[in-house]
């Protein structure tokens, strides 16, 4: 069953059309890696469901909901309720560097959901041990290294119960040699179906961890489909071009 | 130079180091708020508002604070009709001069720092489903604040220093009694003193502030 149905998605910014009629749909438990090219509107579609960019035409829905039907916003309280089934991590993780790890995963439940505060920190030292990162919950993120604070703002979006969980190029700022925690984390994740976007320029992760790949260029959707197809049997030129660039 | 002499001056210089404090004390505490809500009326979308703001913040960071001090003093006064309800206090009237002057440069210093925190504050507050208010108060505030504070400790070290200004209006403070006893018993040697306690209190606030600093340092 479809979990979020996008169609004829368009967004510009002036004269410059980011998104032209972008159309798909991601079931519940898929693992979807969108790749392509920078500026290929991969983040502002991503940044598009959760309205953090507004849309200018086409709809998306969210299970069942209608964020935006043909171009136009539900109420207010109604977008947000419906995007708040959404997680997101960034590229650039913001964190709150003012509040301690915990405080970080505590916060925002504490002040947007009816929960009680045992539940709450319950649920925080359970993910921050499967993060892996139980003794540095009084650690601010000044004294974490971009592996940690990734972790971190995974843990902290699946504070908020999501449904689904997009993932802004989460491993883009880090060094090398601290994608793999990071990536790590993400396979645990998938492994217990959680429903996911995840734009990515990691096409190993692409490869092993997504059951569907949707490459785009300029705008668009260009091709879509199971990774052992699209990365082995390309059909369009562009992404035949594209993955021979990014996998040599 | 004897010892007897500067105790002798000392006496009336604390008790003009008094008015210096008391002075610093009231403009400090009321211009650090004032400053901050003419910050959020800069920021504010009610565009008359806003420009009213900064209009405030051009004229009184663009006039000298000694004129701002001599025009409420003895200006307003002067001004036909209301002018003779307008006299103030002397001391009065400088606290007055000196808060609407310092939270024009506090409004500033609290923009910088509203500037100075990155918008994917605001996307992950936003997107974790904080409102408006949530977002200012318990994410955005606090890392202004922050932010500000070296700016706002050096304000605040500019502030002692300028209450010498009340010498202008003739309000007795430690600089008039410095004054009055070197024109009096032709010595140098109440300028030292006055510099010497003038020192003493940056050095209070300096350590003051390094300390919030230190605490607030989020490391």
């Amino acid at each position: 069953m479809a979990i979020i149905e996008v169609s004829n998605l368009k967004k510009s910014f002036g004269q410059l059309d980011v998104l032209k009629q972008i159309t798909f749909n991601v079931n519940k438990n898929d693992v979807v890696a969108v790749i392509g090219p920078s500026g290929s509107g991969k983040s502002t579609m991503l940044r598009s469901l959760v309205h953090l960019e507004e849309i200018n035409g086409g709809s998306i829905t969210v299970s069942g909901e209608p964020l935006v039907k043909e171009g136009v916003y539900s109420k207010p309280q109604e977008v947000k309720r419906i995007t708040s089934k959404m997680g997101m991590v960034f590229q650039h993780f913001n964190l709150f560097p003012h509040l301690t790890v915990k405080e970080n995963l505590e916060l925002p439940p504490r002040l947007v959901k009816k929960e009680s505060p045992e539940d709450i920190q319950k649920r925080s030292s359970e993910l921050l041990g499967k993060i892996g990162l139980a003794d540095r919950a009084s650690a601010y993120p000044a004294n974490l290294s971009g592996g940690q604070k990734q972790r971190v703002a995974i843990a902290r979006a699946l504070m908020m119960n999501p449904e689904i969980l997009l993932f802004d190029e989460p491993t883009s700022a880090l060094d090398p040699e601290l994608t793999g925690e990071v990536l790590e984390v993400m396979k645990a994740l998938a492994e217990e179906q959680m429903t996911m976007i995840v734009v990515t320029h990691e096409m190993g992760f692409a490869r092993e961890v997504a059951n569907k790949v949707m490459f785009m260029d300029n705008g668009e959707i260009i091709e879509s489909g199971h990774p052992s197809e699209l990365f082995t049997n390309p059909k369009n030129e562009r992404t035949k071009a594209f993955l021979t660039r990014s996998l040599k | 130079m004897s010892f007897d002499y500067i105790t002798s001056i000392l006496g009336p210089m604390l008790e003009g180091a008094q008015m210096t404090v008391l002075l610093f004390i009231i403009a400090i505490i009321a211009s650090i708020p004032l400053g901050f809500l003419l910050t959020l009326a800069v920021k504010s979308d009610i565009k008359p508002l806003s420009l009213l703001a900064e209009g405030y913040i051009y004229v009184m960071r663009g006039t000298p604070l000694l004129l701002q001090l001599l025009f409420i003093c003895f200006g307003l006064p002067m001004i036909p009709g209301i002018g003779e309800y307008l006299v103030l206090d002397r001391f009065v009237a400088a606290c007055l001069g000196f808060v609407l002057n310092y939270a024009a440069y506090f409004a500033e210093i609290f923009r910088g720092g509203l500037l100075a925190i990155d918008k994917g504050q605001y996307e992950a507050s936003k997107v974790l489903g904080l409102n408006k208010w949530q977002t200012t108060t318990r994410i955005i505030l606090p890392q202004m604040f922050r932010v500000a504070l070296p700016a706002v400790a050096n304000e605040s070290v500019t502030l002692v220093k300028d209450t010498a200004l009340l010498y202008a209006v003739a309000v007795p403070e430690l600089l008039h009694f410095a004054q009055t006893a070197v024109n009096r018993d032709f010595t140098i040697v109440p300028f030292f003193v006055a510099g010497l306690i003038y020192l003493m209190m940056t050095l209070v606030l300096t350590l003051f502030f390094k300390g919030i600093e230190r605490k607030f340092k989020f490391e």
